[in-house]
């Protein structure tokens, strides 16, 4: 079968090559998947997506966030029931109810987060969960069996470590070894390289290779990383929104068509309001470098200014530093090195408090988790960006009446969908929630707008209507910090575009300047940098 | 679970109503009772006999019910000690060394007037106002203490408060004993007993501290429903992040809950060691009493952080521990009834929450569709 099948509407527009090639023609695939869809509330997250998989190859699945690939794997390891579709494993159907049925078909996944118990050894965690391992532990001949296996697959683990101790690149030795120990011969390696560092990426994809070259392992690797796709893969599977837009060999296609199929050609320049002219520097950020929270250096060196009445969109994928650098500039992550000017004054170690103050207002990725309170009511989550205004808290007493006033009056205007303004926060949906946040920071008129991926999940009306607020907030003279992952977004709203890829800007210029594509490949890694 | 062709989980509830939170807390405690009479039975005593004599003695009979009262105050007081820091989502298991720094605080002031000295005390008002102002200050250093250590080194706040009260079960043990600073005059293990001047007048059997823990709990109250502050605290204690985010200072809202919380905690020393007739020193069992104030901690989560909603349960739990000794006493029951009693409230009450929380949910399952057999697999192993 040809698994990119034919022109489907909207599908992509390059000649696509099956890889029929590489296959021996009596052996079955590894693993095949054919036209499989899940469907969740209100999201469509595959549709009728093909894979093929040949065994002792390294697949690369590569897309964007929210491509659909994870939902993939997690149908491929029986995490997720299809709605539809069919699973076969090395030529036979297969049908998982659990990662335990797909374990006993030889398919093993490690997660992009860690699951490892981080107070027991490596040996326990190893165990745990294994098939054979019911009842009571036979540990002596399970470390016998491991160090055997450890040692044939050139790992070097202390199996007598506590997992806490040991670095991000080993617990995901951990997790390979403990899913090749149950038995997997089709190792899903999600995301791996996303929590290395640099030198434990390369360690990695060499292993990945004598995996796959010494062992007969299969791998499928899920990445957005085009590097690491070059560095190891021999097939590459594209999933855009949700569909299989194309299925090649590696060796056959340049990036910029990879590229191509990632971000697809649907973006379209809208026309935008002509805007007034640029006002003066709101948000001057000069060489700002900060820590995630494992402590490793992920935003590095950034410089960039925001000037009144403009709209600065900042592309790149998920863990690229985008958090890092919103959290700085809201004040809620220390920066390691750097400054941070706010209207003309220095911030870079002023608390959120000064911050809101002054003029800043943040929108957060986590509107559930960090932006709102689920047990308060929608008037006492008002008072989040209110309990520290005099106007609001007459006599240090929290004025209800004016903020419920306030309330009522950013549900009319967000056309934010709630029964009352004392409805919990939590049973508000995460559209609702969102055009919640965003009136509330908007109702205090910021001249700085920092807002981290404002549409996430939002379905299109929403989606569009926070963006037209941002419009608004340009308009009424407010700087705006976008940071976003949707390209069609960034170029919708955006006067100057720049991407971040592992912490650092590959450019920043002017919309005109730059088109979709260019941007896809930035936030890629693309610009001669290696994996 | 799978039970035939049904599932069955267990879901968080959405919301409680007011009206399912009192039906619970009743059921809990007719429950506890209900329970604890097997205890009662298989003592040899009949449970209605014990439990009328308990009941009887805690709430009926003047002296009984005067102690009750004395140690529901003792009760609301350490409840609140614990509840403040509660709402910023702070544990303060520190409530019997806050209670022993406010004693000592009281007596230490005590004993600077002039109160083991023959000549009497001048100024006894001002020392009257001045020793539970002394007890909640010692109560608030002490409780300061932890919230900065929380505050600004993330240190354990439950770890240090637990230590702390061993430091200062030994610091008063230190103080009353023989040669200790506020030995009694006989040297006996107990401090001295303070002069009639410095007994704080009567109202109906209760010194001024019983008012002031009824206030201190609709105060309480009024603030987190009111005040910015209040808010800020509630915020903090439902989500830290989502405080951070509004500006809310973290080191500030830990400090200021310890330092009330242990302030509380200090009073309610002051008020049991200093101002309940019949003692006013701090006896050689005073573990006995800073044990006691832990019912506080039940207290304030069965009342789920309502200083007002504490107050029957400290009246509750200060009957059934003077009542439960009572009948012990009377009926000849083996040592521990009357804790027994008490630790079958909290199960039940705990329990009541869960119960509250959770939702059993039962589901038919479609039967399952047959999986192939997996394909023989060249394994590694």
């Amino acid at each position: 079968m040809n698994p990119a099948g034919p022109a489907r509407p909207g599908g992509p527009r390059f000649p696509t090559v099956t890889a029929d090639s590489y296959r021996a023609a009596s052996s079955p695939p590894a693993l095949l998947a054919r036209g499989i869809t899940k469907s969740f509330p209100g999201v469509l997250a595959l549709d009728r997506v093909d894979l093929e998989v040949t065994e002792g190859e390294v697949h690369a699945v590569l897309g964007q966030n929210g491509a659909g690939k994870t939902t993939l794997m997690n149908v491929l390891f029986g995490l997720v029931q299809p709605d539809a579709g069919e699973v076969y494993v090395w030529g036979r159907p297969a049908r998982f109810r659990s990662p335990h049925d797909a374990l006993a078909c030889g398919i093993g996944m490690v997660h992009q987060t860690r699951r490892l118990v981080p107070a027991h050894t490596v040996l326990e965690n190893l165990v745990l969960g294994h098939p054979q391992a019911r009842g009571l532990l036979d540990l002596r001949s399970a470390q016998r069996e491991l160090e055997a296996l450890a040692e044939r697959y050139g790992v070097h683990v202390d199996l007598g470590a506590r997992v806490w101790q040991l670095s991000e690149g080993e617990k995901q030795w951990v997790e390979i070894l403990k899913a090749l120990y149950a038995g997997a011969r089709i190792l899903i390696l999600d995301e791996p390289t996303s929590a290395l560092t640099p030198p434990e990426v390369q360690v990695l994809l060499r292993a990945i290779r004598s995996l796959v070259d010494e062992h007969g392992v299969t791998v499928v690797l899920v990445t957005h990383k085009l590097p690491v796709v070059r560095a190891v893969a021999r097939t590459v599977t594209v999933l855009r929104a949700g569909r299989m837009v194309a299925r090649l060999p590696v060796s056959d296609v340049q990036d910029q068509e990879l590229v191509q199929y990632m971000v697809g050609q649907e973006v379209a320049l809208p026309s935008m309001a002509a805007s007034p002219d640029r006002g003066p520097a709101v948000l001057e950020v000069e060489g700002l470098s900060a820590y995630n929270d494992k402590g490793l250096l992920s935003l590095r060196g950034v410089s960039f200014t925001v000037h009144a009445g403009e709209i600065l969109g900042v592309a790149g994928v998920t863990g690229n530093g985008q958090e890092e650098l919103a959290q700085v500039l809201a004040g809620l992550r220390p920066a390691a090195s750097g400054r941070v000017r706010l209207l003309g004054r220095d911030v870079t170690h002023a608390s959120p408090l000064e911050r809101w103050h002054l003029g800043m207002g943040y929108v957060p990725a986590e509107r559930a988790e960090v932006a709102t309170i689920g047990p308060l009511s929608l008037v006492d989550n008002t008072g989040l960006n209110y309990h520290f205004d005099p106007a609001y808290t007459p006599r240090g007493l929290l004025d209800r009446a004016l903020l419920e006033r306030l309330t009522r009056q950013i549900l009319a205007t967000f056309r934010v969908k709630a029964p009352h303004p004392y409805v919990q926060a939590r049973q508000l949906s995460g559209g609702n929630l969102q055009k919640l946040v965003l009136g509330r920071v908007l109702s205090r008129q910021p001249r700085v707008l920092v807002a981290h991926l404002p549409t996430q999940g939002l379905d299109v009306e929403a989606a569009t209507f926070v963006r037209a607020q941002l419009l608004e907030a340009k308009a009424r003279g407010a700087g705006v910090l976008l940071i976003s992952e949707d390209l069609d977004e960034i170029f919708a709203v955006s006067d100057r575009v720049g991407a971040l890829y592992e912490g650092r800007f590959v450019a920043l210029v002017a919309r005109e300047e730059t088109d979709p594509e260019t941007v896809g490949a930035w936030m890629a890694g693309l610009r001669g940098r290696s994996p | 679970m799978r039970l035939a062709g049904l599932s069955v989980s267990v879901q968080r509830a959405e919301a409680t109503s007011p009206a399912r939170v009192a039906v619970g807390a009743l059921g809990a405690v007719l429950l506890a009772l209900a329970l604890a009479s097997i205890l009662f039975w298989t003592a040899g005593a009949g449970p209605w006999t014990a439990y009328r004599i308990a009941l009887g003695y805690a709430f009926a009979n003047p002296s009984g019910l005067g102690a009750t009262l004395q140690r529901a105050v003792y009760l609301l007081l350490c409840t609140l000690a614990f509840l403040v820091p509660l709402r910023g989502g702070l544990w303060n298991i520190g409530l019997p060394g806050q209670v022993y720094a406010g004693a000592l605080a009281a007596f230490a002031v005590a004993l600077r007037a002039g109160a083991r000295e023959a000549g009497g005390v001048a100024f006894t008002s001002l020392i009257l106002t001045l020793m539970p102002a002394a007890a909640a200050l010692a109560g608030a250093v002490l409780g300061g203490l932890v919230g900065f250590l929380r505050a600004k080194l993330s240190v354990n706040e439950i770890l240090v408060t637990m230590m702390l009260n061993s430091v200062m079960f030994w610091l008063t043990s230190d103080f009353i004993k023989e040669g200790g600073a506020l030995m009694s005059a006989t040297a006996e293990g107990e401090s001295f007993t303070l002069p009639e001047g410095l007994r704080p007048p009567l109202a109906l059997g209760l010194p001024p501290s019983a008012l002031l823990a009824l206030g201190a709990a609709a105060a309480v109250d009024w603030v987190f429903l009111r005040a910015a502050s209040g808010y800020r605290v509630r915020a903090f204690g439902l989500n830290p992040q989502a405080a951070r985010y509004a500006g809310i200072d973290p080191v500030r809202v830990t400090l200021w809950v310890f330092l009330l919380g242990g302030a509380f905690a200090g009073l309610a020393g002051y008020h049991y060691f200093a101002a309940v007739p019949g003692l006013y020193k701090i006896p050689t069992n005073y573990g006995y009493y800073g044990d006691l104030a832990f019912y506080g901690i039940i207290c304030a989560l069965i009342a789920r952080g309502s200083g007002v909603a504490a107050i029957p349960m400290a009246l509750l739990f200060a009957g059934l521990s003077v009542g439960g000794r009572f009948a012990q006493g009377a009926l000849r029951l083996p040592f521990g009834v009357d804790y027994a009693l008490l630790g079958l409230l909290m199960i039940t009450f705990v329990l009541s929450h869960l119960v509250d929380r959770y939702r059993v949910v039962w589901r038919r399952v479609p039967p399952e569709l047959p999986t192939p057999a997996p394909p023989h697999v060249e394994g590694v192993r």
